[in-house]
């Protein structure tokens, strides 16, 4: 794929899962869940959380590499779906990307959360096929642009499905770093909070009781060693039949 | 072959084991608890939107542990079949709390207990086409000291007011009720205007400190966070940790029990686990007892064939798995718009940290001849309503990015769009939500087995759940959504809604081990003992041949502690 606008795109099972949270209801979930039959699962890698030490590097380091990209443009990009300013009816200031560390918590998506790597790839590639269209359409790479010619060129991807998706997971993280807990690498001080007037609760992870940091589980052998291959047996499931779900049981 | 180390091996250690681990134990047994998930304390619990709803961080990762969900489709031709998917496809999780404790460390704790018509439900109100309704092998004043026991051991805070559905009850709570937000009051007074009846909801929640355990701490985040001030009453906190105190209760946690393994005479020989590092141990009890939530607790029973038992321990009449019950019903919402109301009203609604805490049971025995789902004495069995508000700002953010462009078309929204759009969500309304509870008719479709392909990380068969649904429970759900609704607007609510679903709710679950007086059509005595194996008792809620319009995890608590009262006074007899 070289481009948002690839004609072969599909909206992969891991992006369909993950926009789905946000719907309160279970059922209008699972619905949604269903259409995404016929996807296979991709399986997580293993992680490997980086130590306390490690991750303040990994911090200092970020300084260095978004002068380069890919966190340049995605800088850039985060910047721009949520600037600074001020409100219009109080001397309020509406904290924007920046406030919110909201580079600092994607880098911690890509480097100390164990997200899926398809999903990793695909926020790191997007930067690639942004800046391609940057180019073809306004002669520059996205950092160079005007606000206005940023906002067209969004405006642009934003209408092809890979460029929607690829925005709304950049948006997906602005909010968790406008509103998870501060541990992450997000929302200092409850600044998104205090921003919408909400509570927060306690008490709050600490780096070291994140979700990815609690007591593991019992592991299977083949976790620990290699397990011996079994023949796979052959499917008797139905895999092609068309479906049509039964409204209600007769 | 292994000693026998212990009087008693439990597996699980949620809301049905712990009452026997804690009971056991204080009389001295040796109890062994052997539970799947690692033991997390205090400690460990945060209110962290992302471990608990986004990452699911409690449970396992559905690639390495997961179910195969049945559904009904019909092909081309209009032929009916049903068809399963794994829910590491699907991404619907069935997992509900894999730690020590259980889903009892998450529950939101509305302890309603049933009421004596939900034990013979079939007396009461006759049967129902294609439902396989009885009544219970026990009456509600059998369960009465027990409810009475757990509101006392585990900690339920309440207050008794006089209502229409008020069950019999021989004590009054032992806890003060929780502090209440107070917008319950508008609920008291426009219930009160409409001829309704809000009671509090009895919530197992420490309003004091107890029993070695912190009062509650009112972070406005308990439902499906686990509870680090002790006051929720999980099985760990309320019940374990005073068990392990005695000294007399061993608990292993990361122990994956796959095989209650029996010889040709069809005895006990053992409990087959994985150890935390995958490797196979044994462990032999007198007794045995079974315990790990309804689907894996028939999952277990079905994988754990022998010479006398060739379709699972406890199975030679075909009924392990049957039956399974989840809790039908719905939700609905309305919202308080800031704007329409006065600045009074607003702080009022603002308030977060203490409890909505209310609940509507005035259709809990519906009589009212225009209701389509009604016997031909103009009755049916009706449910329960409770009221509250949901804290999560991460879920609450996502929407907001979507908005309508000058085509009518859905729009992604950023900059100074999208900041008004969070900004509006969040500051300029409040969402008063319901959820109805009312019984899962059991049915032929509704039932675990094992699946024939699909399996865990250990290698063993997941359990396959055909999650079959009846008519009836739609038209109940309905029936109360509409009452609800009728509140919501007294209260001045706008955007009024509902939604009552066919599908499962998956933390409510029971049955596939009914209890009963004939071995050809239940599973385990009415002393929750298997008919076929003299050493075996199931606790949690498989036992339940009918659900009631209530959480269950209450019922649950009551009747593995009449269930423990039964195993202690056998062991005392033979010690």
């Amino acid at each position: 794929m070289k481009s948002f606008f690839d004609k072969n795109y599909q909206t992969p099972l891991w992006f369909r899962k993950k926009s789905d949270y946000k719907s309160e209801d279970p059922q209008s979930r699972r619905q949604f869940l269903k259409s995404a039959a016929g996807a296979t699962a991709i399986a997580a890698l293993p992680v490997m959380p980086l130590s306390a030490k490690q991750q303040e590097q990994s911090l200092i380091q970020l300084n260095k590499l978004k002068k380069i990209d890919p966190w340049l443009t995605l800088e850039a990009t985060l910047l721009h779906l949520l600037p600074e300013s001020k409100s219009a009816v109080s001397a309020e200031v509406s904290p924007g990307a920046k406030s919110i560390n909201a580079l600092a918590y994607l880098y911690q998506v890509v480097t100390v959360q164990p997200t899926e790597e398809d999903e990793k790839k695909f926020i790191i590639k997007g930067v690639g096929w942004l800046n391609g269209f940057a180019q073809s359409q306004q002669g520059k790479p996205f950092v160079q642009l005007s606000v206005e010619q940023k906002e067209v060129t969004l405006r642009g991807i934003s209408n092809s499905s890979a460029g929607s998706n690829w925005l709304s997971t950049l948006l997906a993280y602005i909010f968790e770093a406008m509103l998870a807990p501060p541990a992450y690498g997000g929302n200092p001080d409850g600044i998104g909070w205090r921003w919408l007037e909400h509570q927060g609760g306690f008490p709050l992870p600490k780096a070291g009781q994140r979700y990815f940091e609690l007591p593991t589980r019992g592991k299977a052998k083949d976790q620990i060693t290699i397990r011996e291959i079994e023949p796979i047996k052959s499917s008797t499931r139905y895999t092609n039949v068309p479906l049509i779900k039964r409204a209600n049981k007769a | 072959m292994n000693k026998i180390n212990y009087d008693i091996c439990i597996v699980g250690s949620g809301a049905g084991a712990s009452p026997v681990a804690y009971t056991m134990a204080k009389a001295g047994a040796k109890v062994l608890v052997l539970e799947k998930g690692p033991w997390l304390t205090e400690k460990e619990f945060f209110k962290d939107e992302l471990a608990i709803s986004i990452h699911d961080a409690y449970n396992p990762k559905l690639s390495d542990e997961q179910h195969v969900i049945e559904e009904e489709y019909e092909d081309e031709e209009g032929n009916a079949f049903w068809q399963g998917e794994k829910t590491s496809d699907s991404g619907w999780s069935w997992w509900n709390g894999t730690v020590v404790g259980g889903s009892s460390n998450f529950m939101s704790g509305y302890f309603h207990r049933l009421k004596p018509i939900d034990f013979r439900l079939k007396s009461e109100f006759g049967a129902i086409k294609g439902a396989n309704i009885v009544d219970w092998p026990i009456r509600y004043d059998e369960l009465e000291p027990y409810y009475a026991m757990v509101e006392r051991e585990v900690g339920v805070s309440g207050r008794v007011v006089e209502h229409p559905h008020q069950e019999p009850r021989s004590t009054d709570f032992p806890y003060p009720p929780v502090d209440e937000v107070p917008m319950s009051s508008w609920i008291d007074k426009a219930a009160n205007k409409i001829g309704y009846h809000a009671v509090p909801v009895p919530r197992a929640v420490l309003s004091q400190p107890a029993m070695g355990r912190r009062s509650c701490e009112y972070s406005g985040y308990c439902s499906s966070y686990g509870c680090s001030s002790g006051a929720k009453g999980s099985g760990r906190a309320a019940l374990l940790n005073h068990a392990i105190a005695t000294g007399n209760c061993t608990l292993k946690p990361n122990a994956k029990v796959y095989k209650i393994a029996t010889d040709n005479a069809g005895k006990i020989t053992g409990v087959h686990y994985y150890d935390a590092q995958g490797r196979q141990q044994s462990v032999r009890a007198k007794t045995y007892v079974v315990a790990c939530q309804a689907v894996e607790t028939s999952r277990l029973l079905l994988a754990s064939t022998g010479g006398k038992f060739p379709n699972g321990l406890a199975n030679n009449n075909g009924q392990v798995g049957k039956n399974l019950l989840f809790s039908a019903g719905g939700t609905g919402s309305g919202d308080f718009i800031y704007d329409q109301l006065n600045e009074q009203q607003v702080n009022e609604l603002k308030v977060v940290g203490p409890f909505v805490n209310r609940a509507l049971q005035d259709w809990y025995r519906i009589d009212d001849k225009a209701f389509t789902g009604a016997n031909a004495k103009g009755q049916a069995k009706g449910g329960t309503i409770d009221f509250l508000f949901h804290q999560n700002p991460i879920a609450r953010a996502s929407g907001t990015q979507w908005g309508i462009d000058d085509e009518g078309e859905d729009k992604l929204l950023w900059g100074e769009e999208l900041k008004q759009s969070i900004k509006q969500e969040f500051t300029t309304y409040k969402t008063l939500r319901f959820e109805v509870f009312n019984d899962w008719l059991p049915t032929d479709d509704c039932f675990v087995a094992l699946d024939d392909e699909v399996t865990d990380k250990w290698g063993d068969p997941v359990a396959k759940v055909r999650i079959g649904f009846h008519e009836h429970d739609l038209e109940v759900g309905k029936y109360l959504s509409v009452k609800a609704e009728k509140l919501l607007l007294a209260l001045g609510a706008k955007n009024i809604s509902s939604s009552v679903s066919s599908y499962p709710s998956t933390n409510l679950m029971a049955g596939g081990c009914r209890f009963g007086n004939d071995p050809k059509t239940s599973v385990l005595d009415k002393n929750c003992q298997a008919h076929e194996v003299d050493n075996l008792y199931v606790t949690d809620g498989s036992f339940m041949p009918t659900g009631g319009s209530v959480p269950y995890t209450f019922t649950i608590y009551a009747n593995a502690f009449r269930v423990a009262e039964h195993i202690k006074q056998q062991w005392l007899k033979k010690a």
